[in-house]
């Protein structure tokens, strides 16, 4: 069976948020929303202060409680790990944004096409693109992925419903890697099977330990993040991105 | 005594339309259709025009003013159906003249509870397809569902409609231009002994069935907050009876303020004297006597042995941003405690303090479920995000306002065509 799993090598990070940027392009989120998040975090008092990086990512929870609590089963766990969530189905409760202890889910508060970072009704863009909003859309987003058949890939597709983060699944199924694996310059992100031996993931796990974020909340995260330490109560967030609308 | 007999107009002003009421109809269409204006806006150009944004990096509050007014419409429509069944179980008769109004409010603040949720929803039409087409009984709002709005308003609409079967068929006797819509309600009941007898029997094992299935109705609407251990200030086991009590204070709360609309509009000979007033008070009081230990209760756990991120929503309520939300819930509660509880001591009720007391936890309450929803959101995240805010735009604003204008357009509508205080015996048999 195939359990998939992303490792993250918190020693490797340089908090360059290269992944952020890959996932956007790929999965056409809309302004300020980051499916992929790196936190650049800072604790202790001046000098003796420390900076850290925290990648964050859906967690694909096994025990995922933004499943549990959809009362539409819109959002759903396949056997493989993936937890995603069926844009179709959405009412757009948005009880699973609360449910979520990572704060991953992302609803989309207006028509996507309002809220893209370049103004494509701009006469000058427009001529350019030939007026089509966004200009190019990729169709891999509208297919019907797993063995349940549903529309879950991708991202901005209509107003009123929560999307986030897929592990990439129009990739995963040709075989390719999450976008913001394929895109990380210094390796600090593996993804892989975890009940194939010879996965990146599944050799991480054997050769380092490793821990998973919240653990205390029992979600049991399909992320597993090796070397460096999970945040305290300490951590402090700085350069945050700009993301309200 | 009033009686009603053909040549005199219908007794309770039924089918009477002053002015002030046509004016007050006026008055709430207008705010009835300010709120569907700004819904449609909603509709139309997405919730972005509500302050609602996402929790996490993008700092806000998923759920906001009227996720807290449907869990405040949902709580004031437990002290009606329950005043109700209470009254008809242990036959408090001195008390009947609360009972039909009381299963007035539960079904219309049931309804409106009904249409904050809709407001909410980010794609409402398929919300209602699909709410019913997958529904999911591992999800707590199932409950909310099917167990408060489709089971429990129903079983209110059912028994608020076997109560008022007899009066209509009394009215409908009388020619009047209602008489068409009092044989619809009267259904072919006549008001005969062996009817009577089996609406009696009906009434009462209906009574007997609401009452455990509201309290585990109003139970599960608090474990949509109780159950979620990713946040902080929402996960704990006292959600759920703390909401039921808080329930009870801003359902007996409306319900006072109603009963002095009604003895004001149609006198007090109709059996709305100071007894009933008083036993209003005794409960209001006790009520927020048990809400009182709760929230000390809790507070003490948050405070005293609660986590960090525990603490940071208790610390952002009790003196941050919502400082002001929380201090003054508290008044608006410990003030009509204290009044009451004077009151209760010198046993001399005075209407107008009852009716000040019922508005101020009306208020309290509302209050206070604000506190519940969004706190925890902007400042109860596990991970380290930066704190958030929220703040109602005028759209959820007017929707919110538009809600409480169509429930009390349901009431004075209700008021002028069925008799919103039960008709006594000699009236029935005049």
């Amino acid at each position: 069976m195939t359990r998939y799993a992303m490792a993250i090598d918190l020693d490797r990070c340089q908090g360059c948020r290269a992944c952020m940027e890959a996932c956007k392009v790929e999965n056409n989120t809309t302004e300020s929303v980051f499916w992929m998040y790196v936190f650049r975090l800072e604790s202790g008092e001046y000098p003796d202060t420390k900076v850290s990086f925290l990648p964050r990512p859906c967690q694909h929870c096994d025990d995922a409680p933004c499943v549990k609590v959809c009362p539409v089963g819109a959002r759903f766990k396949r056997d493989d790990g993936l937890v995603l969530t069926d844009y179709d189905r959405c009412i757009g409760c948005r009880y699973c944004e609360l449910a979520c202890p990572y704060g991953v889910n992302y609803f989309n508060w207006a028509k996507p096409q309002t809220r893209q970072y370049l103004d494509y009704d701009h006469p000058d863009i427009a001529a350019a693109t030939g007026g089509f909003v966004p200009p190019y859309k990729n169709p891999d987003h509208d297919r019907l992925y797993g063995e349940e058949q549903r529309r879950t890939s991708g991202g901005g597709h209509m107003k009123g419903v929560v999307e986030k983060c897929t592990f990439c699944v129009h990739r995963i199924d040709k075989g390719l890697q999450p976008a913001c694996v394929a895109t990380c310059p210094v390796g600090a992100l593996v993804f892989g099977d975890l009940d194939d031996e010879r996965s990146g993931v599944a050799t991480m796990v054997h050769d380092r330990t490793h821990f998973r974020l919240l653990e205390e909340a029992g979600t049991r995260p399909s992320v597993l993040y090796f070397g460096g330490a999970p945040p305290s109560t300490e951590s402090r967030e700085i350069e945050t991105v700009k993301a309200r609308i | 005594m009033a009686t009603a007999t053909p040549d005199t107009p219908l007794s309770r002003g039924v089918g009477k339309l002053t002015g002030g009421w046509l004016g007050f109809v006026g008055a709430m269409l207008v705010l009835v259709a300010v709120g569907a204006y700004a819904y449609s806006r909603e509709v139309s150009e997405g919730m972005i025009l509500t302050g609602m944004r996402d929790v996490g990096t993008m700092g806000g509050a998923t759920w906001g003013l009227y996720i807290s007014f449907v869990v405040y419409f949902v709580g004031v429509s437990f002290a009606g159906i329950t005043t109700a069944a209470v009254i008809r179980i242990f036959n408090l008769n001195r008390l009947r003249p609360l009972a039909r109004m009381a299963e007035v409010v539960t079904v219309v603040s049931l309804v409106l509870a009904a249409l904050a949720i809709i407001a909410d929803l980010g794609q409402p039409l398929r919300g209602i397809v699909n709410l019913f087409r997958y529904a999911r009984p591992q999800s707590p709002f199932f409950g909310t569902f099917t167990l408060v709005v489709a089971g429990y308003l129903w079983a209110s609409v059912v028994y608020l409609w076997l109560t008022s079967r007899s009066d209509a068929a009394v009215l409908a006797r009388q020619p009047t231009r209602l008489q068409w819509l009092h044989r619809l309600v009267a259904a072919g009941y006549r008001d005969t002994p062996a009817e009577r007898e089996r609406h009696s029997r009906a009434t009462f094992w209906l009574a007997i069935a609401i009452l455990p299935m509201l309290v585990i109705a109003h139970s599960t609407l608090g474990f949509v907050f109780g159950l979620q251990v990713g946040r902080p200030g929402w996960y704990s086991a006292l959600q759920a009876p703390a909401f039921v009590v808080l329930a009870g204070v801003s359902g007996i709360g409306a319900l006072i303020v109603l009963a002095a609309i009604v003895r004001k509009m149609i006198g007090r000979e109709v059996g709305l004297d100071m007894y009933v007033f008083g036993w209003l008070g005794r409960v209001l009081l006790v009520l927020l006597l048990a809400y009182a230990y709760f929230m000390v209760t809790e507070l003490l756990t948050a405070t005293y042995a609660g986590g960090a991120r525990e603490r940071a929503v208790t610390r952002a309520m009790l003196w941050g941003d919502y400082s002001w939300v929380f201090w003054s819930s508290v008044a608006l509660l410990a003030v009509p405690l204290v009044a009451l509880m004077v009151q209760a001591l010198t046993r001399r009720w005075t209407v107008a303090w009852l009716v000040a007391s019922g508005i101020a936890v009306n208020l309290g309450a509302i209050g206070k479920r604000y506190l519940i929803t969004v706190p925890s959101q902007t400042h109860g995240t596990l991970l380290p995000y930066v704190e958030g805010s929220y703040a109602p735009t005028w759209i959820e604003l007017a929707v919110v306002g538009g809600l409480l204008a169509l429930g009390a357009l349901l009431i004075g509508m209700y008021m002028k065509v069925l008799p919103i205080v039960e008709l006594e015996e000699e009236e029935v048999h005049a």
